[in-house]
């Protein structure tokens, strides 16, 4: 009984992650109510990267490649380029897991920064690079600065509303693993 | 613990190999969207054509409550909006006299000329299920599709004006590209001075006129109506009124309202007859000789 109730626990972050993915796709698939403005924020990607340095473990590589790709296909981007960049910025993040442990927030917001403005401009290059039509950049950067700034908030929501803080140094489960 | 270390650094490895493996994957099919687009577009639409109308009940309640939203947030300038109603309802009035004396007059004259309505703009209505869900493409998908007997590249509009084209189908959905939409260019006629011009989609509420043949001629206010050239939309259809922009440049002030999109009518156009052959000789007799090309 208590191995079902753990593995379950396990499984829980990636099932909330796929949840909270489809819900942002489906929200975003909205049909429009204002007028088109500024871009918001991109909480997919925020949520992804949030989650990797919290459960490195539990967020595959796999889960994640499936997830972008599905972003990619119903919103209309060039199914794949965004979710190989996104790939490659958690795998980064997933090497420096056990460091960002060791550092307070900011630092961890600035690393994720850089990964996130990192993305933005790897996807510009590449779809440059291939002569793929692109938005203008205006409004892209504002995408990116949003997504920067929405990180906190996401932080937050995982951490007060559903209890997932980053382990601390040598912290294990209840079965004895480090995490 | 020493084993311990160099098992964790296989199985670091091994992950990583699997996630590069994973990368180049995703980077193939990025390429063979870049090679073959309309292959895997049509991949793209099958999967959306597939999970889309199954998710109508959900989205139907959800755009109703944001619809609901926007209406409350207007009740604050409710006062306002009331006059600018009555004032409205005024110039209204004056113009329903015309249009009725108007329709009088042209149920004379058809009868008079015996005139048939052209056939061909009948159409199909569908309901607007979901947006593009990128901030960069202006685009809705509606609940009719292969299966209605729609066709890429038909024109659609709300009840007041062109909305934009089908771009995309599926069995039972299909994807309108919007006129704002940046990959979105129309044909247009200004009125009255009859300026030919090319209504350019650029992400914003008001796509610029581009191509303008003499900009000197076109006023804001002048009425903005496709032309038909190129065969890909009828000609006539309303699509909006000039307004000048802050910068100067001349934009389109789009007749359909795009914060209400919900009924889309998608006109079924025929194909254009395409005159191929530079014509026959008339014979005396009533027999056409075949048209012989001029180099042989």
């Amino acid at each position: 009984m208590a191995d079902w109730r753990l593995a379950d626990r396990r499984l829980a972050v990636p099932v909330a992650a796929t949840l909270a993915v489809l819900g942002f796709v489906f929200l975003s698939l909205l049909p429009p109510t204002q007028a088109p403005g500024w871009p918001g924020p991109d909480p997919v990607l925020c949520l992804v990267l949030a989650l990797v340095l919290r459960r490195p473990d539990q967020m595959p590589a796999l889960l994640i490649a499936a997830l972008l790709l599905f972003e990619d296909l119903m919103t209309l981007r060039p199914p794949g380029l965004w979710a190989a960049i996104v790939l490659g910025g958690t795998e980064i993040l997933r090497d420096r897991a056990r460091l960002s442990r060791e550092v307070g927030f900011w630092a961890e917001w600035a690393l994720v920064a850089g990964v996130i403005c990192g993305a933005f401009a790897a996807n510009r290059f590449v779809l440059a690079l291939l002569f793929v039509p692109q938005p203008p950049i205006a409004p892209v950067a504002v995408e990116a600065a949003a997504t920067v700034a929405l990180y906190p908030l996401i932080v937050g929501v995982l951490r007060f509303g559903f209890g997932l803080r980053k382990p601390a140094t040598g912290e294990v489960d209840a079965r004895g693993r480090r995490l | 613990m020493a084993r311990d270390q160099s098992t964790e650094a296989e199985i670091r490895q091994t992950r990583r190999l699997l996630a590069a493996v994973l990368g180049l994957g995703l980077i193939a099919i990025f390429l063979v969207w870049r090679i073959d687009s309309p292959r895997v577009e049509r991949l793209r639409m099958a999967v959306i054509d597939r999970i889309v109308p199954d998710m109508g009940w959900a989205l139907v309640p959800v755009a109703r409550i944001g619809a609901m939203v926007a209406d409350f947030t207007s009740y604050a300038r409710v006062y306002e909006q009331n006059r600018e109603l009555r004032r409205e309802l005024q110039q209204m009035k004056a113009w329903r006299e015309a249009a009725i004396q108007l329709e009088q007059e042209n149920a004379r004259l058809l009868d008079l000329n015996r005139v048939r309505l052209d056939p061909s703009l009948m159409h199909v209505t569908g309901v607007v299920l979901a947006d593009s869900g990128s901030p960069f493409r202006q685009s809705v998908l509606i609940n009719v599709g292969q299966r209605d007997g729609i066709r890429d590249g038909w024109a659609t509009m709300d009840g007041l004006g062109l909305v934009g084209r089908i771009a995309g189908l599926g069995e039972r959905a299909s994807r309108v590209l919007l006129l704002t939409d940046s990959a979105s260019r129309v044909p247009v006629t200004v009125l009255p001075s009859g300026q030919r011009a090319m209504v350019a989609g650029d992400n914003s509420p008001l796509p610029p006129l581009d191509f303008v043949e003499t900009p000197d001629l076109v006023r804001p206010g002048d009425r903005v109506v496709s032309s038909g050239e190129g065969g890909v939309f009828p000609a006539g259809l309303p699509v909006g009124q000039v307004v000048e922009g802050r910068d100067g440049r001349l934009r389109v002030s789009l007749a359909a309202d795009y914060l209400r999109l919900e009924f889309l009518r998608v006109l079924r156009s025929q194909v254009a007859p395409t005159i191929g052959d530079p014509g026959g000789l008339l014979l005396p007799g009533g027999a056409v000789a075949p048209a012989v090309p001029a180099d042989g």
